[in-house]
């Protein structure tokens, strides 16, 4: 909201510069995010929280102001020379729970025309544009005391009764801004007998528009329910100054003297005459009483509070204070601070005017909590190990297209949730997998150069059911050829999917994860299994997926598990087994085998024949090339054999190798070398 | 095989060996389980008897030859290896695997978190589905009224009065309906508002919540603890202001402003010539919200704040554009 040094002048003497005036509302809660010399006077803008309604006038800020500095809020002179009669005019409200109280002034003979320069330019000056003297006067009023007020042409109008009512499904009403809603009943309504004259509180009518041919006028001072007039806003989809003030909540005792003001300033600008006055409803406000106590405030705050100061700061801002003991005041609120509903409320205006820099810092002593937070501590030591790996992490949106879920082939039957208001397409649905994002952060550095991408994301993926359920994920994704350098130079290595297999298996191992595989027949997807739950799948993504993400020539290698299912399987108490004490003996077996024989079979089976002495098999080597007939592999299995009590001779050995020798040849499809 | 051959041709090739790798080479060309020697033994049954003895003594000799001439290329080389060869050169790039970048806005929610830890503080997750409730209720935000406007939401369709967060206070209302005070947590997470994107807004940003209660908690512990905090992560040169604000969850409220960082307080573009760059909301929890999680708000107080990692890293490693944290462009990545 717009302020001006000189207009505030008219209710408070101001005795410090405008950029000082500034700094002290900044740091009384009233942020002034400008201030501007213009035409002779400065303009604040300032930005009021929606808590302070009563700070949308400029009689609210001066009154802050005028606390602030240490002066006296100087009151209006309201009178008006000419005596209204009651009138016949009837005020229906059809519920007073929309509408607490209206009233209305019937003026007569008024000359509509420009308004005078002095209020065309204060209007400017706070963003207001200049209507006529009329429009301009309510307008005027709206921002010296925060009501707003609406003037409608009299002679348009059925003068017999103003009815305050919801509107019928399907009215329509033209508005000011010459557009026309439709209305609904969420919508409050002004009208008279026969149609509606506007939105009530929000916007005026096109037909009873005050013009320059207007003579005589209804003048509307009310208060409307806040909600109300939300609802009406939202469901005209048009807000205004008066509609931004009533959602907030006005001040009900300032409705009828905002009226006063309005008609003296008519009386004095217009040569208008008033006829009637009419109102209906409740129009003075109950007043709420607080009881603090002065040592509740100090204790909150962390400073010792003088009463005198507390009674200054809260006289000041419009409160009526009692003492009632020696440390409780008891505290009338006045009717613009609807804000203020417990004794909390005025702690904080007390240390607010007093100055939050005047509070001393202290620190807390804390009892401590050291009991872990696991899945936290797990996934940081899981970003640790992938970025020692050498992925880096992305951050994806969690709200993704339901198009680009489908053309990639991510949707894996898992009924996404979906976004009732989403901004847009793509942002409809949250993402039942990190594939996507993945597959388009690899696509988007394919396409900056990136001869190689490895990248990795641990965040929630979404899943409809009865409950929407998430569920936290590690995704990675590998693209392109890895280039690093050995003692021989320059070496490449073009990812596979036996890379996203082994990160896991890293991850796995370090987690002391048992009993994890790999499983799958098909050569471009494998399924990972814990204990022979499915925890998640790894794919080398097909052309449908590639097309979709824009990729060109290039193999993309995602996988992605469920850390929550994981985390069930983690085993971090580690033991210490006794080192081995007798030497063991290694010994290799080279062989090639026909594709379609598993390598995890072989193992398998060695490592039940290999018993007792066969402590550990792996593989030392594989390789195709020239001297591998097609359609078969090379490879190099490492045996240890060892015993926990002696050393063991070639001997002892040789008829167990023999025998893993034997029982590879006639188990599977292999020939020794 | 001419076995005079064999040996002139040992005696040239040896010549040319010059490193461990061919020596290992040439001694399998002749000595290997498939070598010349082995092929030249393997011949012998084939040869007429007499003259098996005479051949026999001569591969043995040409296997001692052999043997006699890697020994002495291996003292050779390794007197070599030690005089360090004039080829190697300390300036080519060393050797290692390449590490991974972590995300700049987990390292900014790591930092925030680990200063608040060594104080004490524990650190608590929470859903990004949240209900109205969590939401909006139990902090003391009516459902119908302006002060919500500043926490446009994006809610699910098909489940009633669900929501993704739009804030990270909700798991204040979570933690403090299942535990009892002394509490002292920190809330890392996402968060959604239905914001079009720009350069300085996101649907989809980060927040790091904090809050503490306790008998005897008060404004000025808030004060003393979060400028602990803005030295730790923006340095010992900082000015701090605490600056009364609105927020429907704490009372009193205020908004915590520091020098701006990149003009010291004078001035800039990036804190809108105003010297101060806000950083985070905080306040005493209101009343309201401790009698909606069943603490007694006569026998506790406690204190509350929130602030956003996507702007402190912005701020932090001087980003422009909240976008680059959603685009994974490795260049960037590689940064932090």
């Amino acid at each position: 909201m717009k302020v001006t040094y000189n207009w505030l002048k008219d209710f408070v003497d101001i005795k410090i510069p405008a950029r000082e005036l500034a700094d002290k509302l900044t740091m009384a809660g009233l942020e002034v995010v400008s201030l501007e010399e213009k035409a002779g006077d400065f303009v604040f803008e300032i930005e009021i929280t929606s808590n302070r309604p009563d700070w949308l006038s400029i009689l609210g800020v001066a009154r802050e102001v005028a606390t602030l500095t240490n002066s006296k809020l100087k009151n209006l002179d309201l009178k008006i020379k000419t005596k209204s009669a009651k009138g016949n005019l009837k005020i229906e409200i059809e519920d007073k729970a929309d509408c607490p109280f209206y009233s209305a002034r019937i003026i007569k003979n008024l000359k509509v025309a420009p308004s005078p320069e002095w209020i065309k330019n204060r209007l400017e000056l706070v963003g207001c544009r200049s209507v006529n003297n009329v429009v301009d006067i309510t307008n005027y009023v709206l921002f010296e005391l925060g009501q707003p007020l609406h003037a409608f042409d009299l002679d348009k109008l059925n003068p017999e009764k103003i009815i305050v009512r919801r509107a019928k499904s399907g009215e329509k009403i033209s508005t000011i801004d010459g557009t026309e809603s439709i209305l609904s009943k969420d919508v409050l309504v002004v009208a008279d007998k026969e149609k509606v004259s506007a939105v009530a509180g929000v916007m005026g009518g096109k037909d009873t528009e005050v013009s320059f041919a207007s003579k005589n006028i209804l003048l509307e001072a009310a208060l409307f329910n806040p909600i109300i007039i939300r609802r009406s806003r939202q469901a005209i989809g048009k807000a205004s100054e008066s509609s931004y003030r009533f959602e907030r909540g006005i001040d009900l005792d300032m409705v009828t003297r905002a009226s006063l003001r309005a008609a003296q300033l008519l009386e004095e600008y217009c040569g208008a005459e008033e006829v009637s006055f009419a109102l209906s409803g409740l129009n003075k406000s109950k007043e709420t009483k607080i009881d603090l106590d002065i040592a509740y405030a100090s204790k909150i705050l962390g400073i010792n509070l003088a009463i005198a100061k507390v009674r200054q700061i809260l006289i000041g801002l419009g409160f009526k204070i009692k003492q009632k003991s020696r440390n409780i005041l008891s505290i009338g609120v006045p009717s613009f601070r609807q804000d203020v509903k417990q004794a909390v409320d005025l702690v904080e205006e007390a240390a607010r005017v007093f100055g939050f820099e005047r509070i001393s810092n202290s620190v807390p002593s804390v009892k401590p909590d050291v009991a872990p937070n696991m899945q936290r501590s797990l996934v940081s030591d899981i970003k640790n190990m992938l970025v020692g790996l050498g992925l880096s992490e992305a951050i994806t949106y969690s709200l993704i297209d339901k198009p680009g879920l489908r053309n990639s082939g991510f949707e894996f039957g898992v009924n996404p949730v979906s976004i009732m208001n989403p901004l847009s397409q793509e942002q409809e649905v949250l993402r039942p997998t990190l594939m996507l994002g993945l597959g388009r952060a690899v696509s988007f550095n394919l396409n900056q150069k990136q001869e190689f991408v490895s990248l990795f994301e641990i965040a929630n993926i979404f899943k409809a059911g009865t409950e929407p359920k998430e569920e936290l994920s590690l995704g990675i994704a590998l693209s392109g050829v890895k280039s690093f350098f050995t003692g021989a130079g320059l070496a490449k290595d073009e990812a596979n999917l036996l890379n996203i297999k082994g990160i896991f298996e890293t991850i796995f191992k370090r987690l002391g994860i048992a009993g994890y595989e790999f499983t799958g027949q098909a050569a471009n997807f494998a399924d990972i299994c814990v204990q022979k739950e499915k925890i998640g799948s790894m794919l080398c993504l097909g052309q449908q997926a590639l097309n979709s993400l824009g990729i060109k020539n290039k193999d993309v290698f995602i996988g992605e598990l469920s850390l929550d299912k994981l985390f069930s399987f983690v085993q971090l108490n580690k033991k210490f087994a006794p080192l081995p004490k007798y030497p063991g003996i290694t010994r290799d077996i080279s062989f090639i085998l026909k594709d379609g024989v598993s390598v995890k079979e072989i193992l398998i089976l060695l490592r039940e024949k290999g018993e007792p002495f066969l402590r550990e098999v792996k593989v030392a080597d594989y390789y195709k090339g020239k001297q591998i007939p097609s359609g078969w592999r090379g490879l190099t299995l490492s045996c240890l054999y060892a015993s926990g009590e002696r050393t063991l001779t070639e001997k002892e050995i040789q008829p167990a190798h023999d025998l893993l020798c034997a029982s590879l040849t006639q188990q599977f499809e292999v020939k020794l070398r | 095989m001419d076995i005079n051959a064999v040996l002139s041709q040992i005696d040239s090739e040896i010549q040319n060996v010059n490193s461990s790798e061919a020596l290992e080479e040439f001694r399998l060309k002749y000595l290997g389980r498939k070598g010349i020697i082995a092929e030249l033994t393997s011949a012998i049954p084939s040869l007429p008897k007499e003259e098996r003895a005479c051949f026999g003594q001569q591969v043995n000799s040409l296997k001692n030859k052999l043997l006699s001439s890697i020994s002495e290329k291996q003292e050779t080389l390794s007197v070599k290896a030690n005089e360090a060869p004039v080829s190697f050169d300390i300036g080519m790039p060393g050797i290692a695997q390449e590490l991974g970048h972590l995300h700049p806005l987990t390292r900014i929610t790591e930092e925030i978190c680990s200063i608040f830890s060594k104080m004490g503080f524990s650190v608590v997750d929470g859903p990004e589905i949240e209900t109205e409730y969590n939401n909006f209720t139990g902090l003391n935000i009516p459902l119908e009224h302006p002060s919500r406007e500043a926490f446009d939401t994006f809610y699910l369709k098909d489940y009633s009065k669900m929501l993704l967060r739009s804030h990270t206070s909700p798991v204040q209302v979570r933690v403090m309906k299942e535990k009892k005070p002394p509490l002292a947590i920190v809330v890392p997470g996402r968060v959604y508002r239905p914001d079009a994107v720009d350069a300085s807004h996101s649907f989809m940003f980060h927040q790091v919540e904090g809050f503490m209660v306790d008998k005897g908690i008060k404004f000025s512990d808030l004060k003393g603890l979060l400028e602990i905090f803005a030295k730790a992560i923006f340095g010992n040169d900082i000015k701090m202001r605490f600056r009364p604000h609105f927020f429907p969850f704490t009372e009193p409220s205020a908004e915590v402003d520091i020098s701006c960082i990149i003009c010291k307080g004078k001035g800039c573009s990036a804190c809108g010539k105003k010297g101060w760059l806000e950083i985070l909301g905080s306040g005493m929890i209101h009343p309201n919200v401790f009698k909606q999680v069943g603490i007694d708000p006569n026998k506790y107080t406690g204190f509350a704040f929130g602030m956003g990692v996507d702007r402190i890293a912005m701020l932090k490693y001087g980003i422009n554009d909240i976008r680059l944290f959603f685009e994974n462009d490795l260049r960037f990545l590689r940064q932090f």
